[in-house]
């Protein structure tokens, strides 16, 4: 949402419109993803799907698989057996920047910046990708829209320095505007919501909630520690544990599943 | 033609191996890909010339050890003098290797000047061997290699050390919890490492050429890291069994092809580049990095 | 490192005080460089500027691949043999003049690179470093080759190739050999320059940085890493080219590991990762060597009564490599610097390419409307 700078009114932007799944196929289909490495099997036969628009969550205490899991379904690794269906294709295997480039954003749980390059030549760079460079109705040259992505996560005043001088939040949130600078339609965050203030927090939920208003189709598939904000957002929660899915369902169902409780044990909420 | 072949690649595979099995040492224990590798193969031949004829006149076992013992000491040094600083940045301790290499020519030609200096071989004589002549030395070098790569075999996974060392190359920070001393292990690597490859320089430059030059460093240098790209970094089953496949390439070449002799060196780098293209990993190796 | 602080120092300085932008001094001092000719200087100085061109472009090709686009070239000789044998080979078995030998030697070389590219790609770090290192040495081999010498010259190479104004006198030659230099090489970092800070040089330092990242955001790496080897090998055969031409020889030692280290010793004598490092640091590399040690030091030694020894060209290589060396291991972060100046340059570039901010100012202009 922007505001409009005459009249004060909210300007909703017009992005691509794509032309919808329907009802018969899933945004990402998971089937039976199993990954080991040498003796450990971090993810083992791990299904779900995820639809349009659907905003879905997985946690799981740690080394339960999760990151993991996003790698093998961005292409950072290759599974052991089991595919991945996005968008009725079949991309299990594909090369990172290939599925990127086919729809799929991710960020990184630790932050990846480009350190000797200012922040906006950061989002820049994801904007050179193909996906990222498609012209829209309104040609806008390549600064003009890495610095509307830096003002939609809140960070345009720090445009131009340098992405090693700034603060954990910022870099937060520049890879979440490096992730939307593809315009991706299944959108995956790997925990987002890790080392931020409880300003920062709200910040960013408010956000994602926006990210989802403006555009509906997109699927936002989070993985995250802190339940509070995370339950918050999501419509359905997948829990995992030593790479096994254990439960699936909507957020007030998983917290009271005993299963997931003892998971947990100590966690919290 | 084919006996000729087969017997001095036997040979060489030998030695070569061992040469390679420093290497792959260093860069196992510690990370470091030391591209003056084939330098301390140059110090070791150019030493025992120093111990045995030039300054001193030793009996050519007595040089022998004294120069390996002297690349070993120098080694340690260096590496705790240079490479110690770097040993985060892979970029670092390449170009501080390079460097180090560089160094050691331009110190051979100046003080020992471009030509050769004569390396001798610890014993005379030779044998017919399915009508081809071996020189005792060829078949001694072998002999030599053998019994230490079967002793270091069993050093590394028998003795406390060996263990340390498998620790540290298989999880650094998890054997510095467990208390070794990764930086005196690192230092035993590098001097065994060396003295491995100035026992290799001592051995193939007696038995084979009889000289040693500022330049032969390459050549070594170009055979170790590509029989352990071969072999697989960081296996000592590679080095092995590289060495011997290398070898016989080499030595095919060197017999068959018109002047073989001089572009031999095109082996061993046309092993690796294939290798990279096709099979990155090699034969035994470890994941290798193409992922962070 | 000192020099980076001085070097920000000396621009800070002369942007605030004298209000120069940075360009304009790079402008004054290319302006400077184009008179001295015309001082009339002994040939010999003329050459040692001429030699330290050529290995300007040299250095500055291989700045592009290694410094900022991060792919550790042990090896970059290799496209200085493949111009100067290229030309050299057209030349002896085709007689063909030097305008036309060397743009096809630099198509040759962008094959080249095209080809080597392939296995680097796909390794990284030590790997990297090796396969590089493996091409100068394969082709030295083979040059060197005795069954292939009618082709290659054997030891010697291809001797007897034309100058480039072989028609003038030998002064006048070596004016024209200078300037002719100084336009390849003031061409050759405009382009650098121009590649280094557009978008495709955004992407080539998000390779430098972190490929993972850069891979999550969309990038094809091979096709940028390609990019940068064949720019990188396209200067670097060029300059091989240059250099046959002005010794009138192509010979084996073009591919030697001297030539693979001496951009690295002219990047760290010259302040690493800037458009101008190279430059300076082979002025700086050429002028010490060709001009102080094999000048004047046996003229100071002389001064003294005592002889230089003959040792004494050993020792050469010998003290700028152990240099290198001091510095790599008093600044670890030394090599890192080749990153960290990055950020210099660009902050450097942002002021120069003010295309950042005057976008912004747009942007916000916009606004306020």
């Amino acid at each position: 949402m922007r505001e409009d700078p005459e009249s004060g009114k909210g300007i909703r932007e017009k992005r691509r419109s794509k032309p919808s799944l329907g009802l018969t196929m899933h945004l990402l289909e998971v089937e039976n993803l199993t990954k080991r490495f040498g003796g450990l099997t971090a993810v083992k036969n791990v299904s779900f799907n995820i639809d349009e628009g659907e905003m879905v969550g997985i946690i799981g205490p740690n080394g339960a698989g999760k990151t993991t899991l996003f790698n093998l379904i961005s292409g950072f690794l290759e599974p052991d057996s089991g595919t991945v269906n996005f968008e009725g294709e079949n991309i299990t295997g594909l090369a990172p920047h290939k599925i990127v480039n086919k729809g799929i954003a991710r960020t990184f749980q630790v932050v990846r910046p480009f350190r000797h390059l200012p922040v906006i030549a950061n989002v820049m760079v994801a904007l050179k990708s193909p996906r990222g460079a498609r012209k829209i109705e309104w040609l806008k040259t390549m600064e003009r829209k890495a610095a509307d992505l830096l003002e939609d996560v809140g960070i345009s005043e720090l445009a131009l320095e340098p992405a090693e001088n700034v603060g954990h939040g910022t870099l937060k949130r520049l890879e979440m505007a490096k992730a939307l600078a593809t315009e991706p339609d299944l959108l995956m965050l790997d925990e987002p919501f890790g080392g931020l203030n409880p300003l920062e927090t709200d910040f960013l939920t408010k956000s994602i909630m926006r990210m989802h208003l403006d555009e509906p189709s997109r699927g936002i598939l989070i993985v995250e520690h802190k339940l509070y904000a995370l339950m918050q957002i999501v419509q359905r929660v997948i829990v995992l544990h030593q790479g096994e899915k254990i439960a699936e369902g909507k957020p007030e169902e998983i917290a009271k599943n005993k299963m997931v409780i003892e998971v947990y044990m100590g966690k919290g909420m | 033609m084919i006996e000729e072949i087969i017997i001095f690649s036997t040979i060489s595979g030998g030695v070569y191996a061992l040469l390679a099995l420093g290497f792959t040492l260093i860069y196992g224990v510690s990370g470091v890909v030391n591209l003056a590798h084939g330098s301390f193969y140059m110090l070791g031949a150019y030493m025992f010339y120093v111990f045995g004829t030039f300054l001193l006149k030793l009996p050519p076992v007595l040089a022998l050890i004294l120069a390996v013992v002297f690349v070993g000491i120098v080694s340690s040094i260096l590496y705790r003098v240079t490479i110690h600083p770097v040993l985060g940045d892979e970029v670092g301790v390449m170009v501080v290797t390079v460097c180090l290499a560089l160094i050691f020519q331009q110190l051979m030609l100046l003080v020992f000047g471009p030509p050769n200096v004569p390396v001798a071989s610890l014993v005379k004589g030779s044998v017919i061997i399915l009508d081809v002549t071996v020189t005792y030395a060829r078949i001694l070098a072998l002999a030599v290699s053998i019994l230490l790569f079967v002793s270091l075999w069993v050093f590394i996974s028998k003795s406390k050390v060996g263990k340390a060392m498998r620790a540290v190359s298989q999880d650094r920070e998890v054997a510095m919890l467990m208390g070794i001393n990764t930086e005196r292990l690192y230092m035993l690597a590098m001097a065994v490492s060396s003295m491995l490859a100035a026992i290799a320089g001592i051995f193939i430059a007696g038995s084979t050429t009889g000289v040693a030059g500022a330049w032969i460093w390459m050549h070594p240098l170009a055979l170790s890291f590509s029989i352990v790209i071969l072999g697989g970094l960081g296996s000592i089953k590679g080095s092995l069994i590289g060495g011997f496949i290398i070898g016989y390439a080499e030595q095919t070449v060197a017999i068959a092809a018109p002047e073989g002799g001089a572009i031999i060196s095109v082996v061993p780098f046309t092993v690796m580049v294939l290798v990279l293209l096709l099979r990155p990993k090699g034969l035994f190796g470890k994941r290798i990095e193409m992922e962070d | 490192m000192v020099k980076s602080y001085l070097r920000r120092a000396y621009s800070s300085f002369a942007a605030h005080v004298f209000d120069i932008p940075p360009r304009l001094m790079a402008f004054l001092f290319f302006l400077i460089l184009l008179i001295i000719p015309l001082a009339g200087l002994d040939p010999y100085y003329l050459s040692i500027m001429i030699y330290a061109n050529v290995l300007a472009i040299f250095a500055a090709s291989w700045d592009l691949l290694v410094g900022r686009t991060g792919q550790i070239s042990l090896g970059h000789a290799i496209f200085f043999g493949i111009g100067g044998y290229s030309t050299a080979l057209l030349f002896k078995f085709f007689g063909l003049p030097t305008w036309v030998t060397i743009p096809i030697a630099l198509l040759v070389g962008c094959s080249a690179a095209v080809l080597i590219g392939f296995p680097c790609l796909r390794v990284k770090g030590p790997y990297l470093a090796l396969v590089t290192m493996a091409f100068p040495i394969i082709l030295h081999s083979i040059v060197k080759w005795s069954p292939l010498n009618h082709i290659f010259g054997g030891e010697f190479g291809i001797r007897g190739l034309p100058a480039f104004f072989a028609f003038l006198p030998i002064r006048q030659q070596r004016i024209a050999e200078y300037y002719l230099t100084m336009i390849f090489l003031f061409v050759v970092s405009v382009i650098i320059y121009k590649v280094a800070n557009s978008k495709t040089g955004i992407v080539f330092v998000s390779i430098l940085d972190d490929e993972v990242a850069s891979k999550a955001c969309g990038i094809n790496l091979t096709k940028y890493k390609l990019m940068s080897f064949v720019i990188s090998g396209l200067f670097g055969t060029l300059a091989g080219c240059l250099q046959a031409h002005l010794l009138k020889v192509s010979n084996p030692p073009m591919f030697e590991l001297t030539w693979s280290f001496a951009p690295i010793i002219v990047t760290f004598l010259g302040g690493i990762g800037t458009i101008y490092g190279p430059l300076v640091g082979a002025y700086i590399y050429y002028i010490l060597d060709k001009y102080f040690l094999t000048i004047q030091l046996p003229k100071l030694c002389e001064y003294f009564g005592a002889a230089l020894p003959r040792e004494f060209e050993y020792a050469k290589l010998l003290i700028f490599t152990l240099i290198v060396l001091i510095l790599v291991i008093k600044w670890p972060r030394g090599i890192a610097r080749f990153t960290t100046d990055k950020l210099e340059d660009l902050e450097e570039a942002r002021d120069l390419d003010e295309r950042g901010p005057r976008i912004w100012k747009r942007y916000k202009r916009k606004e306020k409307k």
